[in-house]
């Protein structure tokens, strides 16, 4: 038997979900802001918001690192005002991870947004619905097919995070080693046991998350729509 | 602004290719101007030697008329293994005695050309603004540090060495949870230069190229295993004299003196 | 009294529309793109027309200049065309959607009665895609009027059914107005219907009134 540490599958849970949680909460909030708006400067911010989508990792971690870095416009604010240091430590891994799944969660919303039919939403405004209350009670349930798939992409790809990651959070072990991280250092270092452990583990994961996702979809969407 | 480095990658890489085939084609017209047999040695290196031995092609292709030098870069191990699997190369430059010793055992290279051409030092580095008054490995203390950032000992060589030193030391275990393990000794340096960890172990000549970092230490070459660069002929080499007329370069004075220019030894 | 003075640039267009009226049975007729729908839109406070004036009763919808009532406190009921009935709610639900907390005990008794108009009890508990055509009119009907508006505005109610549905549906609707006694504004491109329900017929061509029909008296179809 291997002698494990199971730290990095605890600490990559942990990352990937309140990644998640802030992604999902964001992601909604200005896809839904911007739905069916139209100014100067949306596809500009668009194509801000997926930008981390096409830049490679490294080039993402550079860019953490000059804003959240000891020196960084904001780390070195947050050094002074309140004593807090987000490089190498987990809460940079959860940064590395929201920056880098935002654009899914984004774009999943938009697209759910998107495709909802106006007419429901007016139709609970001329019933007296608040915005809030058309936000909740149409919108939110309507698009939330669209939404969980983009909360699953989301979690995935904070899950699997690693050039980011190893830039912002380090590798200390024991403290901001992930799964993608233990696996890069066992193959670098010839561990093929513990790598192959590992790959195991999160292909299992992944491909599972998938899997459900896709059946809880299918089964539910139907529902919805017209027969 | 973020379309500003797009469209300059994209100009620059018009750039290069227009610049590469350019070069190409004089060469090719030059070769057949003069009708002159030339040889074309591959030296493949270590990627810590990059510098230094850029620095050192045009002297050497000026005293040697009709060889000319393209290097190959990388790190000692693929670059071993490359050579194994039958890639083009006339001289082997490692950055480890281990894939020496593998290739030596495997008769890739010429046993008797083999020679460690130059020697480097792991020195303490931090950030050139710092005001630490560290002068020695043995002034470390841990409770005095958050994070120290090395290579990571099983995958990265400067790692390697730089657990031997702390072990030698005691140091290794107490800095446990203050060590940042970098995927390469550039990360190290990167971490450093950005003044994220308050200090980091490199090699003098990594520490040695990076105006952002200063030297505070540099540890005493028993606590490790030398760390050597050994230079070797390669078997299947076609062109065995130039690749021998290199390696005499290297050792001879040009090259020792070029080599510790850029902080080796 | 519903009193509506609209005038706004559309795409292709310049929109001048005015009107007034009591609990009667309007009908705008015209053909596609004429601006109808853009009409109730303006009324229900969907959109808002660039100038002009809508009130209804003493209540100030929309007035050059000033802040626009908000759809939610217009108390419209609209019927959209193909219903746009809650696909995630129950027939139940949906109907009961509007109806404020507050207000529940005093509307049970006339969503009830409406149920039973309608004939749409049986159907409480089903999903809008699992009844028909005709039922889901029924139930936006329903929902539209649950909410007890001062106007009802009608978006091409009937264009989704069959012949013999709409026949039904068509008495269904002026039976309604009978029980309700507010003003329907009902679009249609349809010249039969629009003669057979409304008390009042306007023609619209590119955002103007072209031409405009009285029934001089009122007939109970029923």
């Amino acid at each position: 038997m291997l002698e494990m540490d199971y730290s990095p599958l605890l600490l990559s849970l942990k990352v990937a979900a309140i990644s998640t949680f802030f992604v999902f909460v964001a992601g909604v909030f200005i896809a839904y802001l911007l739905a069916k708006r139209d100014f100067f400067g949306k596809s500009i911010l668009e194509a801000l918001f997926l930008l981390p989508l096409v830049l490679p990792p490294t080039v993402v971690g550079f860019g953490l690192l000059i804003l959240f870095g000891k020196k960084g416009w904001i780390g070195s604010w947050l050094l002074e005002w309140f004593d807090f240091q987000i490089v190498f430590t987990w809460i940079g891994a959860v940064i590395a991870s929201i920056v880098v799944s935002f654009p899914l969660m984004y774009q999943s919303a938009a697209a759910a947004f998107e495709s909802l039919d106006e007419r429901l939403s007016n139709a609970a405004r001329t019933m007296g619905a608040s915005e809030s209350r058309v936000f909740w009670s149409v919108v939110f349930p309507l698009a939330w097919p669209g939404l969980l798939a983009g909360l699953v992409l989301s979690f995935a790809r904070g899950l699997g995070e690693f050039g980011a990651t190893l830039m912002l959070a380090g590798y200390i072990p024991g403290k901001t080693d992930t799964i993608p991280m233990a696996i890069y250092f066992a193959v670098e270092s010839g561990q093929m046991e513990k790598a192959t452990f590992w790959v195991v583990m999160i292909i299992t994961f992944g491909f599972s998350l998938i899997l459900w996702v896709n059946w809880w979809s299918k089964r539910n969407i139907r529902r919805f729509t017209k027969s | 602004m973020k379309r500003f480095p797009l469209s300059t990658l994209f100009i620059s890489l018009a750039i290069f290719l227009v610049g590469c085939s350019n070069t190409n084609e004089t060469e090719k017209t030059r070769a057949i101007e003069q009708e002159k047999p030339e040889t074309e040695l591959i030296v493949s290196a270590a990627a810590s030697l990059t510098d230094a031995l850029e620095e050192l092609k045009g002297p050497f292709e000026e005293a040697h008329e009709g060889i000319t030098v393209t290097y190959n870069f990388g790190s000692s191990g693929k670059l071993a293994t490359t050579i194994e699997n039958g890639a083009p190369s006339d001289v082997f430059l490692s950055a480890s005695s281990q894939d020496m010793n593998n290739m030596e055992d495997k008769s890739l290279i010429v046993n008797e050309s083999r020679i460690d051409f130059a020697e480097n030092a792991l020195v303490f580095i931090t950030h050139k603004d710092s005001d630490s008054t560290i002068s020695s490995f043995e002034d470390i203390d841990p409770a005095a540090i958050d994070h120290i950032a090395v290579g990571e000992p099983e995958s990265v060589p400067v790692g390697r060495y730089t657990k031997e030193t702390f072990e030698r030391l005691d140091l290794w275990d107490p800095l446990q949870d203050k060590l940042v393990l970098g995927s390469d000794v550039r990360q190290v340096l990167t971490h450093v230069e950005m003044g994220n960890v308050d200090y980091g172990v490199v090699y003098s000549s990594d520490a040695f190229i990076s105006d952002n970092v200063k030297v505070l230490a540099e540890a005493t070459a028993d606590w490790h295993e030398p760390i050597v660069y050994p230079a070797a002929v390669v078997a299947e080499s076609n062109n065995q004299e130039a690749a021998q007329q290199f390696l005499d370069y290297l050792t001879g004075d040009k090259g020792e003196k070029t080599l510790q220019k850029f902080g080796f030894k | 009294m519903l009193h509506v003075d609209i005038n706004t640039q559309l795409a292709h267009f310049e929109m001048n529309i005015h009107f007034e009226m009591c609990n009667e049975i309007m009908v705008l007729v015209g053909p596609s793109g004429s601006g109808k729908t853009t009409i109730l839109n303006c009324i229900a406070g969907l959109v808002h027309p660039d100038h002009g004036q809508i009130l209804s009763n003493e209540h100030t919808f929309f007035e050059t200049g000033e802040k626009p009532l908000p759809a939610r406190d217009r108390q419209i009921g609209y019927l959209f065309q193909d219903y746009a009935l809650f696909p995630h709610m129950t027939v139940e639900k949906n109907i009961w959607f509007g109806v404020k907390k507050n207000e529940r005990k005093e509307s049970n008794e006339m969503i009830h009665q409406l149920l039973q108009v309608l004939g749409i009890e049986h159907l409480l508990q089903k999903y809008p895609h699992q009844i028909s055509g005709g039922e889901k009119q029924r139930v936006a009907l329903a929902r539209a009027l649950a909410t007890q508006p001062s106007v009802l505005l009608l978006d091409e109610p009937l264009s989704a059914l069959d012949t013999e549905t709409r026949k039904q549906c068509q008495d269904e609707l002026l039976r309604l107005h009978d029980m309700w006694k507010i003003p329907f504004i009902i679009v249609t491109h349809n010249l039969d219907e629009a003669e057979r329900l409304g008390n009042r017929i306007i023609f619209l061509d590119q955002g103007q009134i072209t031409d405009e029909k009285w029934k001089r008296y009122v007939v109970s179809t029923y």
